[in-house]
């Protein structure tokens, strides 16, 4: 019953995460704005983190960072579907690691320095980390050759970028924890009825998006 | 060292990495008009007189400029499947492409190359050189 309900949970969040990139990146992307840092900074973090406050499970994240990869796929609109689709599952990845070693409790982050000093690591990793995995496998994935060389020199400038996702996802963080006392009981009868109706709802909208574009 | 004093020091570190970096990157950015070929500098109003025009069809619709094999070509390249081609951004950016996708692309009057079939990261805008390696 637990695995069934931590999996409606992965659908949950995966599905928001990858609506919000489909459909706000674009928007953010049409503006010129920075979509990757802000997409990293605001979402990102507030999916992965309140799904971990509220679950309480490692390896959670992970899922749910497959979930919303995939979505990214489907998206007609703009920027680069692999791309983004493997920086995002990567993403999700590399939140496990960070957050590996944290109490179950999140003892650690009982105030605000610590917080925001959370929200500003996770933030940079996970949008340096993703932008990093997305330039090797992106050429991999599609039958080029991934060149070394390449990534080098481009390194100043990802680690430069990172920092918007950075002071973003520092500000972030504790408005985030602020939700940490939700609790979703697994008795509750409308939990799998919304879970599964939100998350169809996501899909629904972006595949049609996708067969209309 | 526990983790109420390690979070904050890699914070800050983090801030200092970013900041030292977007200094870097200010500091190193190329800005010019030219494209620099093979060695040799072009206008992108000289390199449309010396190439002709291709029209490719991308997953953005249709995107027509110089073709690259073509200008290759033109720039005096021999052999042009030996080689592999680097092309650069003005913000250090680039990608390195065989001649099969060369050969398949365009160089727009916006300095943005297209390609038909490779992801958009490959698809490098700004460009301030086509380096033949």
């Amino acid at each position: 019953m637990k695995k069934i309900y931590l999996l409606a949970g992965i659908l949950l969040f995966g599905s928001l995460w990858g609506f919000s990139e489909v459909l706000i990146g674009s928007t953010l992307h049409d503006a010129g704005l920075p979509t990757g840092a802000i997409m990293t900074g605001i979402f990102a973090i507030s999916f992965l983190v309140l799904s971990r406050l509220i679950y309480r499970q490692p390896g959670m994240q992970f899922g749910i960072g497959l979930v919303a990869g995939g979505l990214r796929l489907f998206n007609p609109f703009v920027g680069c579907h692999l791309c983004s689709a493997i920086a995002i599952m990567a993403e999700g990845a590399i939140f496990e690691i960070i957050w590996y070693k944290l109490s179950p409790d999140f003892s650690e982050l009982k105030n605000v320095i610590m917080q925001t000093s959370m929200g500003i690591i996770s933030a940079y990793f996970l949008y340096i980390g993703g932008y990093i995995v997305t330039q090797i496998l992106t050429p991999i994935a599609s039958g080029a050759n991934f060149y070394l060389e390449n990534l080098i020199v481009f390194l100043p400038n990802i680690f430069s970028s990172g920092l918007i996702a950075a002071v973003i996802g520092g500000a972030i963080l504790p408005v985030t924890f602020l939700a940490k006392k939700i609790d979703i009981s697994v008795k509750d009868r409308l939990y799998y009825p919304t879970t599964l109706g939100i998350s169809l709802l996501c899909w629904f909208i972006v595949i049609g998006n996708w067969f209309l574009a | 060292m526990g983790k109420e004093k390690f979070i904050p020091i890699l914070a800050l570190i983090i801030i200092i990495i970013g900041g030292t970096s977007s200094a870097y990157v200010y500091a190193t950015q190329i800005d010019k008009d030219t494209i620099t070929i093979n060695g040799d500098e072009y206008t992108i109003d000289q390199i449309f007189y010396l190439s002709g025009k291709k029209t490719i069809q991308t997953i953005e619709g249709e995107k027509t400029g110089v073709a690259l094999d073509n200008l290759i070509l033109k720039t005096g390249v021999g052999c042009p499947y030996c080689h592999e081609y680097i092309i650069k951004a003005k913000d250090g950016y680039q990608k390195t492409v065989d001649w099969e996708i060369m050969k398949t692309g365009v160089l727009t009057d916006i300095k943005k190359v297209f390609f038909p079939d490779t992801p958009k990261a490959f698809w490098v805008g700004d460009i301030v050189e086509i380096e033949v390696k």
